[in-house]
């Protein structure tokens, strides 16, 4: 039987898995280190909102999946894009040495044969830009103040790098997770030609100086539809595009793509994750996914982007399905 | 190219800078207020279809609305008391709970696109709010809710709910958001599901009609 680590490695090259990869077995995540925690602090789910490293607002709401800047005029950031120099300012990359041991423990914990030991970043470079200006100000400074953009992009990328710098030295990972979402349900935010324009060279440089690194594997996650960017997410190096959702059309990506990127996700976390899931429902789900994406450049996984649920037993549900799933098909 | 033509060419262009000149010169040479308006509304019609097809992105939707609106800021002096191009008033909000305003945001510059008046309550917007606004506003013809989150859908469900029950009437309620469905929709007791910003300011403009 093939390790965790190996059997992803056969299912993404096209070789002989024995069993289909299940959700985010083969990471060891580690999250949180001491320079990302100049970034935060993160709300509690349901708790009072915070304000980050970054000057942002954010809060997290009761029984949603996740956190959220807040955006009035009272809380948003850069009101101006062409004042952004004035304006933002990243977090401190400076952390004391001894504030690693805490972190460079747990991932001494996690054993490299079973799994890559895969570092954590969020929010991704347009994400960053949202939580800064709002969606709206963001989406219409691409038309109309370009410059300041891509300088703005440029600054952002720039600490990501310097970050990267850090935790690549601290605990030498074998995986980036990466998140940055790209697009809504049906589209992507940007045409595919923006996107080039603007986020490409980013993340060219950022996930080829993981590379450089030594990092193997470049995980970016995205629970959105970005089919018409796949071949971008080729070029700048990822290996796995996680949270790939069904209006994609997966099946279609991995006959397209597959061999030169995978696919992890086809079970819409808004289709299972819910408060009236019944195990039947999952059931459905993971065998729709497994049977029409196959074995190969797929990982089966719900579009959520940690390895979690936001109601109780659905992540266990559906790993147990995948299980079931793996016995059938191989 | 006429002058109406060039007008809605560049709205549906994104021209933020140029329309206004444009709408002026059009007023200079004589042209009715309200046949520049309906050229702008025409041509965020064809945004609106083109965004649905997939042909155009957020960016380009926005940058249009921009545009339209800097037009607009031209013609108020001139339009000025006349509501007769206002075609109705619409209360829009994101449900309790979600703080996701992009899908709201398009679906406001949309229906204010298509000649509504919006009153636009923002994010995370408690029922109660909602029927206040509306019995601040008997003139209210539609209410549009947005959720984008799965788990939020039951805050829609308690919104239209509430809504309901307190037994206003006169206006009709349009859903839309990533998770919802034009079941869900007919589950929860709402007028009119859209799935997009162009579908939903067609669909209000049914409405009304």
């Amino acid at each position: 039987m093939l390790t965790k680590r190996q059997n992803l490695l056969e299912t993404i090259r096209g070789g002989n898995p024995d069993r289909f990869v299940n959700q985010y077995e083969a990471f060891g995540l580690i999250i949180g280190d001491p320079v990302s925690a100049n970034a935060g602090p993160m709300p509690a789910p349901g708790g009072e909102p915070v304000v980050n490293g970054w000057g942002v607002t954010i809060s997290w709401p009761a029984h949603v999946p996740g956190p959220f800047p807040v955006h009035d005029e009272k809380h948003k950031v850069l009101k101006d894009i062409t004042q952004w120099e004035k304006i933002v300012k990243a977090p401190s990359l400076e952390a004391p040495e001894e504030a690693w041991a805490d972190v460079k423990a747990r991932a001494a914990q996690i054993d490299r044969n079973e799994q890559f030991l895969t570092v954590f970043g969020a929010p991704g470079i347009f994400e960053q830009l949202h939580y800064l200006m709002g969606i709206d100000d963001t989406l219409i400074n691409f038309y109309e103040e370009p410059e300041a953009m891509h300088e703005l992009i440029e600054y952002i990328t720039e600490y990501k790098l310097g970050y990267a710098k850090i935790l690549c030295e601290q605990l030498k990972p074998d995986c980036l997770f990466h998140h940055d979402d790209w697009g809504s349900n049906i589209n992507s935010f940007l045409s595919p030609d923006m996107f080039a324009e603007f986020l490409m060279p980013a993340y060219k440089k950022l996930y080829g100086f993981y590379r450089e690194q030594g990092v193997e594997l470049i995980v970016h996650h995205s629970d959105s539809y970005a089919a018409n960017l796949v071949p971008h997410m080729i070029e700048m190096g990822i290996d796995i595009w996680q949270g790939v959702t069904t209006t994609n059309n997966t099946p279609e990506l991995i006959k397209k793509y597959g061999g030169q990127i995978s696919f992890m996700g086809d079970i819409d976390s808004a289709t299972v994750d819910r408060a009236d899931w019944t195990p039947e429902l999952v059931a459905r789900e993971v065998e729709r996914a497994c049977r029409s994406c196959g074995k190969l450049y797929f990982i089966p996984n719900t579009s959520q982007g940690l390895p979690m649920s936001t109601f109780p037993g659905v992540y266990e549900a559906v790993s147990k399905e995948i299980d079931r799933m793996s016995k059938e098909m191989f | 190219m006429s002058k109406l033509q060039e007008i809605k060419a560049n709205v549906e262009a994104g021209k933020t800078k140029v329309v206004p000149g444009l709408v002026q010169e059009a007023l200079d040479e004589g042209l009715g207020a309200k046949d520049i308006l309906a050229a702008m509304v025409e041509a965020m019609g064809v945004v609106g279809d083109k965004f649905s097809a997939g042909e155009i992105f957020v960016p380009e939707m926005l940058i249009a609305g921009k545009a339209m609106q800097k037009g607009v800021e031209v013609l108020e002096p001139v339009l000025a008391g006349d509501s007769s191009s206002i075609i109705g008033k619409c209360i829009i909000g994101t449900v309790a709970g979600d703080l996701h305003d992009i899908g709201k945001n398009l679906v406001a510059l949309m229906i204010g696109s298509a000649g509504f008046e919006m009153i636009d309550l923002g994010v995370d917007v408690p029922a109660e709010k909602f029927v206040e606004t509306i019995k601040a506003n008997p003139d209210v013809n539609v209410v549009a809710l947005s959720a984008l989150l799965s788990t939020t859908m039951p805050s829609m469900r308690d919104t239209v709910k509430a809504i309901r029950d307190s037994g206003l009437t006169g206006f009709k309620i349009i859903v839309g958001g990533a998770p919802i469905t034009q079941e869900f929709a007919d589950e929860i007791g709402a007028d009119a599901y859209a799935r997009d910003a162009g579908g939903a300011a067609i669909k209000v403009k049914e409405l009304v009609s």
